[in-house]
């Protein structure tokens, strides 16, 4: 499928926008929340549907959008993730979502409208795509954030995350201006003739490109703009914390590389000493915060900062190897999150303490709950290994020079095992009584079907990019 | 004559106009005080001013000398140049606003051809939106810094059922400019003083009825007059006010009263065409043509002044709730429906 | 010196000043007073540069839509007194010197590109402000971002209903 600037990925984007209408207007007529979630599982396969049409060329809408928005391959395989990744956090909880408080269907809406923002942030060619891209993604997770009316906390962390991430979009425009101003442009792929007509101006780009650098961090929560996610991502209901730690992030962090593939050259060599410098305070704050945590919720989010660490490293080499790198992660880390998520939304009590002894009373909830805490930490045989390991390879095949960073990384992955491993002690080593809301069958099968996807993945990760290349 | 490249013969005459429009605006608000009082006798069967002068007719010279010998009292508490700063906003953005209104066709005068209009700016009902828009200010900045728990109530509610209104207002008048093609208040005239076009209230009946109840509310008249119900409020935003400053935010609502009307006037109602009357073939007429032009508009004035009052001794005023619920339920809805109709009409009518 | 250019020194010597006194003033209530001084200062250099359009639509807008509900919520909760706590000094200084260094980095930018220097900003002329040619930009060009906005709306008022409705 060549790359075609003019056309883009229409149909993802029209459908879950339209979707999200349907869905909000079948609030009104649909009053049970499980025919609610339904609706949703109905929706979302139709989204998919849709999606795959184009990806196959089978059907999709052609609209001139004048490049602003280009179709790659690339882009079209994050999309296929993406919508598959959340059907499957639906699947599993549905439930939970419309529990929340009492807009299920408005929930839902929020959510497709997070994920045409996500669709438009792997398909943008523009900055001002990438602009609205950004604020339709994150502007439905202020709300999200924040639905638990009755909790404090949640109200706390919706007003955090509103006021961090206003800033950080200003701050995003603020580049995006000077951006403009340094090259005369919108579009991330210049054509020469313009650059050579803004010669004069184009001292501002890289100044510019460091402004949307440090905002988009913000956005994927890397040190030192990190300081937001913890509160906000604790004090969210758990469902929509899972939400925002996979798709909602990993978005984020193709609308990065999908910059960078193209622009770190303007960045000059300031580049070089930045990423280490941001990859290795990311590293630190994520995982020797997380080694003192008491509950297993926040743990996970100071461990998501510790993976936007790892996933930074694809910035190092954005052609190839670090493409097919983020796609790994991408499926890895969202199977495992959305997974010890599922898990730690049926726990009554969110501290370690809470999970003593559940390999006793649930097993398989413990067993699936090892496979994915294994997955997180990066141990051979599940898919995070190889995520992780792609990831640093990509850095090393830049330059043997980046061997140091590699190392650094490496032992950051071992600490991280001392703090996903206190959660199996507790599980299998600890005496308890663990106790968890009423477990589904469908909720244990689909359980199941994650933890062996991640496992097949772990061992044969060509099955996957060899989806992305056929 | 040219100096800092400004063409001097064009500033002095603009000069003029500004202040010739300024005084006209203030005399004939001076007036409306006058005019507001009869009416209202002659509604509720009572002779009304009838002592100073004939008829009484020197009555809002009386009332204003009052107004400026009265003692001027600042509350202690308040902040002091925010105090005097909301009256002076209130005047200053009601009389901005005639900038951009056509008074009248071109005169010639000492071989200049001037256009009675201060300044036909691309954007035209734009900028009266802009300006509208700052008079919430003087309210708001008014019944802040006098310090005084009715007057802040009184500002907050000026100011939410002006935002509230001026959505609609803005929406129903995309309908009009659909239908113009054109911002500029001068091209919107000389559209409908063309032969064979109606007036714009022809094409945008339910339009302009929106356009009316919220220049209603904008203008805070009664029944949209909240900021000042005397039985709630005491007296509204300007309670601590006396003298002139007091003077100046009563002065500012007549001038808004007026304004508007002139506005309404200019949109819908042909601006200063002559009705039934094609001016076109009496273009020989020449000065006196264009001075029949803006007494046309000023009797249009005149009566939209005269509805106004109308409107405020007959009709009680709204509760806030039923206010807020007419602004937002009401008036958005219909604003929205009309500017839809009209959208798909004119697709329609292209094809 | 020409009229417009001793009209664009006086609006960003007002814009510069406003904005500083918008960060120093004690009382919210004046910040906000001063940050519409701001904006009347950037809509004056819109109309210098004949962008009438964008202009007015950050009066009516910015000034007088946005800062309205601001002083509204600020008068609201009284918020005259200086409620706001003292912060430490390390986190003043700390603002201070990162605040500092992006102003270098800034200065010494403009100050490297040397064609820059002695070039005054075009005023009046150039067309692309106007409504006509803006609306044409805007749905031709613009049109898939212009229609895709209309998404981020759309759940920003879901949002707000969500959040303002009582349960």
């Amino acid at each position: 499928m060549p790359e075609r600037a003019e056309l883009g990925v229409m149909n993802a984007i029209i459908f879950s926008a339209l979707i999200g209408v349907v869905m909000m207007l079948g609030g009104i007529v649909i009053k049970s929340n499980a025919g609610i979630k339904l609706l949703a599982i109905i929706l979302l396969f139709i989204l998919l549907g849709s999606h795959l049409a184009e990806y196959y060329d089978l059907f999709n809408i052609h609209i001139q959008t004048h490049g602003m928005l280009a179709k790659s391959r690339f882009g079209m395989f994050f999309n296929t993730i993406i919508i598959s990744l959340t059907l499957l956090y639906v699947l599993l909880s549905g439930d939970e979502i419309v529990k929340v408080g009492t807009y299920g269907a408005e929930y839902f809406a929020l959510i497709f409208f997070s994920l045409c923002g996500a669709t438009i942030l792997s398909s943008y060619n523009n900055l001002l795509m990438l602009f609205l891209g950004v604020e339709i993604m994150t502007i439905p997770l202020f709300v999200l954030t924040s639905s638990e009316k009755k909790n404090l906390k949640s109200n706390e962390a919706g007003l955090k995350y509103f006021l961090m991430g206003s800033f950080s979009t200003g701050i995003l425009l603020m580049g995006i201006a000077l951006y403009y101003g340094g090259t005369g442009l919108f579009a991330i792929e210049a054509s020469k003739a313009a650059n050579e007509a803004q010669q004069a101006f184009r001292i501002l780009l890289p100044l510019g490109l460091l402004f949307i650098f440090i905002s988009l961090s913000f956005k994927v929560s890397a040190a030192p703009f990190h300081f937001w996610t913890p509160d906000v991502y604790d004090g969210a209901p758990s469902v929509f914390t899972s939400f925002m730690a996979t798709i909602v992030k990993t978005a984020g962090f193709i609308a990065f590389i999908k910059l960078f593939e193209l622009r770190s050259v303007d960045m000059g060599y300031s580049w070089k000493i930045l990423l280490p410098l941001i990859i290795i305070l990311t590293l630190l704050a994520g995982n020797i915060t997380a080694v003192f945590q008491q509950s297993v919720k926040r743990m996970l989010a100071y461990s998501s900062i510790a993976h936007a660490g790892f996933m930074l490293f694809a910035l190092y080499n954005p052609n190839d190897f670090g493409k097919q790198g983020i796609m790994l992660y991408t499926v890895a880390y969202s199977l495992a999150t959305i997974g010890t998520f599922a898990v730690l939304t049926k726990m009554k009590d969110y501290t370690y303490e809470g999970y003593n002894g559940l390999a006793k009373t649930k097993p398989v909830l413990a067993a699936t709950n090892t496979i994915f805490i294994l997955s997180l930490a990066g141990i051979p045989l599940t898919a995070g290994f190889f995520a992780k390991y792609y990831m640093l390879a990509s850095a090393l095949k830049e330059s043997t020079s980046n061997l140091w960073l590699v190392i650094v990384a490496v032992l950051f992955a071992a600490v991280s095992v001392y703090y996903y491993f206190r959660v199996i002690q507790a599980m299998y080593f600890k005496d308890g009584n663990a106790e968890t809301t009423e477990i589904k069958p469908f909720f244990k099968t689909l359980l199941i079907i994650i933890a062996a996807l991640i496992i097949v993945i772990g061992l044969m990760p060509s099955l996957l990019l060899d989806l992305f290349y056929a | 004559m040219t100096l800092l490249s400004i063409d001097w013969f064009l500033f002095f005459e603009k000069l003029i106009l500004i202040a010739v429009i300024i005084f006209a605006s203030l005399g004939i608000a001076l007036y409306t005080t006058f005019a507001e009082r009869k009416v209202a006798a002659i509604l509720q069967d009572r002779p009304g001013p009838n002592r100073a002068g004939p008829f009484g007719l020197f009555q809002p010279f009386a009332d204003g000398l009052k107004l400026i010998m009265k003692e001027e009292i600042i509350p202690n508490n308040s902040n002091k140049f925010l105090f005097v700063l909301g009256p002076a906003l209130a005047m200053v953005a009601a009389l901005m606003t005639c900038a951009v209104i056509p008074w009248g066709d071109k005169i010639v005068a000492f071989g200049r051809t001037v256009a009675l209009q201060i300044a036909d700016i691309n954007i035209g009902i734009l900028y009266v939106f802009g300006v509208v828009s700052l008079g919430v200010y003087g309210i708001m900045i008014g019944g802040w810094a006098s310090n005084n728990k009715f007057s802040l109530l009184a500002a907050l509610r000026g100011a939410s059922q002006a935002i509230s209104y001026e959505l609609a207002m803005g929406i129903s008048l995309i309908a009009l400019l659909m239908i113009t093609g054109t911002l500029q208040l001068g091209e919107i005239v000389k559209q409908q003083m063309q032969p064979g076009h109606f007036w714009n209230v022809v094409y945008q009946p339910l339009g302009f009825l929106l356009f009316l109840v919220c220049a209603f509310a904008e203008c805070n008249r009664t029944p949209f007059d909240l900021p000042e119900a005397e039985n709630e409020l005491n007296f509204g935003y300007h309670q601590e006010y006396s003298s002139m400053k007091l003077g100046f935010y009563l002065f500012a609502e007549y001038i808004n009263m007026f304004i508007s009307s002139v506005i309404m006037a200019t949109l819908f109602f042909g601006g200063y065409d002559i009705p039934f009357f094609d001016e076109t073939k009496h273009a020989d007429w020449g000065n006196w043509l264009a001075l029949a032009g803006v007494v046309c508009l000023m009797i249009k004035v005149v009566i939209f002044i005269f509805f106004f009052m109308w409107v405020r001794w007959t009709i009680p005023r709204f509760r806030y709730d039923q206010l807020m619920k007419l602004g937002w339920k009401t008036m958005l809805p219909l604003a929205l429906l009309n500017m839809l109709i009209t959208g798909a009409v004119i697709l329609w009518l292209k094809k | 010196m020409a009229i417009t250019e001793i009209i664009f020194w006086f609006l960003s010597a007002l814009a510069v000043i406003s904005a500083i006194m918008v960060v120093l003033s004690k009382s919210p209530v004046h910040s906000v007073l001063w940050l519409i001084a701001v904006f009347f200062a950037i809509s004056g250099h819109y109309v210098l540069l004949n962008a009438q359009f964008i202009a007015i639509v950050n009066i009516i807008v910015y000034a007088g839509a946005i800062m309205v509900l601001f002083l509204f919520v600020l008068m609201l909760m009284n918020l005259n007194k200086e409620t706001e706590p003292q912060k430490n000094l390390w986190m003043k200084l700390t603002g201070v010197v990162s605040g500092g260094c992006l102003l270098i980095i800034l200065i010494s930018l403009v100050r490297q590109a040397t064609e820059i220097k002695g070039k005054i900003a075009v005023t009046k002329t150039g067309d692309i402000g106007l409504i006509k040619v803006l609306g044409k930009e805007l749905f031709s060009s613009y049109v898939v971002p212009f229609e895709i906005s209309s998404v981020l709306f759309l759940s920003a008022m879901i949002g707000a209903v969500v959040i303002g409705k009582k349960d």
